[in-house]
């Protein structure tokens, strides 16, 4: 009894998987959908991270998109160069020279070189305290309430001494943190070498109005613009034309960051060998000093 | 009462009475997911039903000629091995691993489907369409289905149509339910909840109010059969 219906039951098992694979196998022929071979393919070479920084909702659209072909292929900030050499190779298309776009922050300025501020008690968010006026002096400057920092998934800018630094090493371009700046200060710029010179200064009034804001901002002397073509003045403020920005055709970009007296045209992006070559001898501190904020600190009552 | 009368009781009794989802809490998980906008929620509705359909009316089949207590086909083959025996075969062990393979079968069949001739539907569906598989409504429908098939006599046994009736009905109990819910996620959207309720928390507290509400139905059969019992 007991052999029979066990092998009555794997034939009735047996029997039912035949039976659904028929019916299975003449459904998916009759309901085929022809699916474009190169999607997938497309799909595959994306990163996956449906970051958004394509300007599509997520990958599967990017990649609906650059089959159809009414988008770039180099669009993918995360995959690079490499992503969009995959894409232009699946495609048969040509990649025009695409360029890694990263955030640079256009303020320079940490709590103690900013002037006039305020003790602020209002929502810990720069969302908020850009709304009020007296917040700091500097109407155009870093408000240090780390928007920037809670909108990036990969751990890439982060708050130090009240000012957004980037950490390129981290950084995959996405621009969440461009979209999370109130004061639009962060933008995203092609770097087409590993150190991009960028002014670090949003503030456009006259030079006596911003010293008395800040220490460090910009005071539109034009040293700038008398030392190369690449900035341009507008508003008491350069601002540079990366469309334009040839690393190869420019002076050595220590020379352009000497010449701003205040010190705002930096250069940003990996160390360069002479930075590293000037901190080499210097001790690393044999007690690193934590901070001492707690995940709490990041959870805190936003009424 | 005639046939046609216990019919429609049953349909009366599994979508409003008995509702899937107020009454016996099954189905919960898409009923949390997919009940955010009224369409989505339509939509998800119908495949349900339609799922629960097919997969009762294979499981019935199934059921009644394989795997209940004496069905027809095993005890033939049964009688191919030993024609003597006068032995009742059992097949029952195999009811769960039976249904879910003809459950996936079915909700395979309906995703090909919806992605031949409702491109839009498909999207809107993302994951909770292949998550229809593991849909408790679905599960409970054909278990309720094997207990009114293998071994039961007289009233309790169903035939065919009292399967379908039920399937049917059972996903429109559940469309309905969902369709309601994501009528008052909508509006739900526009209302200041507190926030540690916002989300899941909420939705746990409005399914149960509309629980509540559905209670109201209760006793409603046993007027309804003495109006048809006469």
């Amino acid at each position: 009894m007991t052999v029979i219906t066990i092998i009555l039951a794997c034939g009735t098992m047996l029997l039912l998987a035949v039976l659904a694979a028929y019916a299975l196998g003449w459904a998916d022929r009759v309901f085929r959908v022809p699916v474009d071979p190169r999607m997938e393919a497309v799909l595959a070479a994306l990163p996956g991270a449906n970051c958004g920084g394509c300007g599509y909702v997520g990958c599967s659209e990017y990649a609906a998109a650059v089959v159809a072909g009414s988008v770039e292929v180099s669009k993918c900030t995360v995959g690079g160069v490499s992503c969009a050499a995959a894409l232009a190779r699946i495609l048969g298309v040509e990649v025009k020279p695409a360029w890694p776009y990263r955030p640079v922050l256009h303020c320079g300025a940490t709590y103690a070189q900013r002037l006039k501020r305020a003790d602020y008690r209002g929502e810990r968010t720069c969302a908020a305290a850009n709304v009020i006026s007296g917040v700091q002096g500097c109407a155009y400057g870093c408000l240090g309430f780390s928007d920037c920092q809670l909108a990036c998934d990969f751990d890439a800018i982060h708050i130090i001494n009240g000012l957004a630094v980037v950490d390129y090493e981290k950084c995959v371009g996405c621009g969440a943190c461009e979209r999370a700046c109130p004061r639009h200060i962060i933008s995203m710029v092609p770097f087409k070498a590993e150190r991009m010179l960028v002014v670090a200064c949003s503030n456009k009034d006259a030079g006596r109005d911003v010293r008395a804001v800040c220490k460090v901002g910009c005071i539109g002397c034009r040293a700038c613009q008398r030392a190369s073509d690449l900035f341009q003045m507008t508003e008491h403020l350069p601002t540079i034309d990366y469309d334009s920005y040839d690393p190869d055709k420019m002076p050595d970009l220590n020379v352009l960051v000497a010449r701003c007296p205040m010190k705002r045209i930096v250069a940003v992006g990996k160390p360069s060998e002479k930075d590293l070559a000037a901190v080499k001898d210097q001790e690393l501190p044999g007690v690193v000093m934590g901070e001492f904020r707690t995940t709490a600190d990041e959870a805190e009552w936003r009424g | 009462m005639n046939h046609l009368g216990a019919l429609l009781l049953l349909a009366i009794n599994t979508a409003l009475i008995n509702n899937m989802v107020f009454h016996f809490f099954v189905g919960n998980c898409p009923f949390i997911g997919v009940s955010r906008r009224i369409d989505t929620a339509f939509g998800m509705g119908c495949a349900v039903t339609f799922v629960t359909a097919v997969a009762a009316m294979l499981s019935w089949t199934c059921t009644y000629f394989i795997l209940a207590p004496g069905a027809p086909l095993t005890t033939w083959a049964w009688r191919q091995f030993n024609p003597t025996s006068q032995a009742v075969v059992d097949l029952s062990i195999l009811n769960y691993v039976v249904y879910i393979f003809l459950i996936a079968a079915a909700v395979q069949l309906v995703e090909m489907y919806v992605r031949k001739f409702f491109p839009a539907l498909y999207k809107a569906f993302g994951v909770f369409l292949p998550l229809i598989t593991t849909n408790c409504v679905i599960l409970f429908v054909c278990l309720e289905i094997m207990k009114h098939v293998s071994g039961a006599t007289g009233p309790l046994y169903w035939g065919p149509d009292e399967a379908l009736v039920y399937a049917v009905f059972a996903g429109v109990g559940f469309l309905i339910a969902i369709v309601i819910m994501a009528g008052i996620r909508q509006e739900l959207d526009h209302c200041d909840v507190p926030k540690p309720l916002r989300g899941a928390g909420i939705t746990m507290i409005i399914a149960g109010i509309l629980a509540l509400a559905f209670m109201g139905f209760t006793g409603v059969d046993k007027g309804l059969e003495a109006m048809f019992g006469k």
